[in-house]
């Protein structure tokens, strides 16, 4: 039997807000993003996580299937599941997508607020200030 | 597609005089856990008992594995196992001597797993059958399925009286047993949050019929709850929509998408749409039951 491949992610519950694939495909975005899957590590196969994470195989079929589509994993016939090698240049390319359609919304919610350009400017320059030390480096680890 | 694990085709079955199940057709994937609900009555234990060839049918046909029920029966009793905390082991006495006698009928009884089962579940040879709990009677009986090479598990409510932490447990063995793709788990039960959660496929039931079946996702997507306004004061007569709750002219309404482009008929002004929502497991099976009297189960289009 091949060894065992295991894959820390964040937390998959009904307790997060989205369906559970969607979850899953944020999880695993979330860590080849941020590099803690290097392009070509392996995956579990879909049995695996499903049992790691008490969530249907059918479940995490459909989360490989739609992040095997958005480019990020592929799949090799018999041998597993990969992290693409510009897996980690498109997670970055949607993780900046819903930044900047975050912001859009913003910037919605302060028109209909009554805010003028000038103070939703200002409100942005106001967040942009860099927190303070202590609660910036903690932030860091991890 | 490879055969399914458990094809039923037209079963019939009446139970006193009051209930009776069928004509009832499904077919059920391997490598899946399938769920099997519906409300109290609805026929559940009586389709297990007659998956599992305890008592024969009135008419129809149950293959298990490809094994008629009906002829195969040492064949299907070997490859599929009950467990249910109704199956009573008292008459043995203590755990060791049920697990004694039960371990005789089956060659293929791993000692080895057994042991390894017994010591992770906490379960003791010396324990009293009559002093288990209900969690240490479910246990039992699961240990007395998983400890042979079963490749259909039937659970009847299995984890109604578990404690969260057993729950887990059991889920755990559960996948651990479908890591092997030939082999199938039919679960019935209420907790329909953790089913909708570990169930790759859904068989809802009501009244002796099945009134929906499907891979989870497919069902809950196919399936939206409307808030609707009624323009002509009565929902527009079509076979996708069915009235949940009325009053006045706002009415809630389930929408059938059974074919995945239809748009919902809105009939000119006679149905506008306020909101739209997905539902989960227990939400949809209560609407399908609600909406029982118009509900007629079609398979999607295009899906066998």
């Amino acid at each position: 039997m091949a060894t065992r491949i295991s894959l820390a992610l964040g937390p998959v519950s009904a307790a997060v807000p989205g369906p559970l694939y969607q979850q899953i495909v944020d999880a695993v975005k979330r860590e080849v993003g941020a590099g803690r899957l290097a392009p070509g590590s392996a995956l579990p196969s879909f049995r695996v996580l499903a049992e790691e994470l008490l969530v249907s195989v059918i479940t995490v079929k459909r989360a490989y299937e739609e992040l095997e589509r958005e480019g990020i994993i592929y799949r090799r016939q018999g041998l597993g599941t990969f992290v693409a090698e510009a897996g980690h240049d498109r997670t970055r390319a949607g993780l900046r997508a819903s930044a900047e359609e975050a912001i859009t919304q913003a910037i919605r919610a302060g028109r209909e607020a009554g805010m003028s350009d000038r103070e939703l400017l200002q409100t942005f320059k106001d967040a942009l200030k860099p927190a303070p030390s202590g609660a910036l480096s903690h932030r860091r680890i991890g | 597609m490879s055969e399914p694990a458990i094809v039923v085709q037209e079963l019939y079955k009446s139970v006193g005089t009051s209930f009776c199940l069928g004509p009832l057709s499904l077919s059920i994937p391997k490598g899946v856990i399938c769920a099997l609900i519906g409300p109290n009555g609805a026929g559940k234990t009586t389709l297990m008992n007659l998956l599992m060839g305890t008592g024969p049918a009135d008419a129809g046909c149950v293959r298990v594995f490809g094994h008629d029920v009906a002829t195969a029966t040492v064949e299907v009793k070997r490859l599929a196992a009950l467990v249910s905390p109704e199956i009573s082991y008292r008459a043995w006495g203590t755990v060791g001597r049920a697990i004694d006698f039960v371990s005789g009928f089956y060659p293929d009884w791993d000692r080895k797993r057994c042991e390894d089962l017994s010591g992770q579940m906490g379960l003791r040879r010396s324990e009293r059958v009559d002093d288990l709990s209900f969690g240490g009677r479910v246990k039992l009986s699961l240990l007395l399925a998983l400890a042979r090479n079963a490749r259909l598990l039937l659970l009847d409510e299995p984890s109604v009286g578990l404690d969260p932490l057993a729950r887990h447990q059991l889920y755990t063995e559960i996948f651990t047993f479908i890591r092997d793709e030939e082999r199938t788990v039919l679960i019935s039960s209420h907790q329909l949050a953790e089913l909708e959660r570990c169930a790759d496929h859904v068989v809802v039931v009501n009244e002796g019929q099945v009134v929906a079946s499907g891979p989870t996702p497919d069902l809950l997507s196919r399936y939206t709850e409307l808030d609707v306004m009624l323009g002509r004061g009565e929902l527009p007569e079509h076979a996708g929509l069915h009235l949940l709750v009325r009053n006045g002219q706002r009415a809630r309404v389930l929408w059938d998408r059974a074919d995945s482009r239809a748009s919902v008929p809105t009939n000119n002004g006679a149905l506008q749409i306020i909101g739209e929502r997905t539902l989960t497991l227990e939400e949809l099976l209560v609407a399908l039951v609600k909406s029982k009297s118009a509900v007629r189960w079609r398979p999607r289009m295009g899906v066998a």
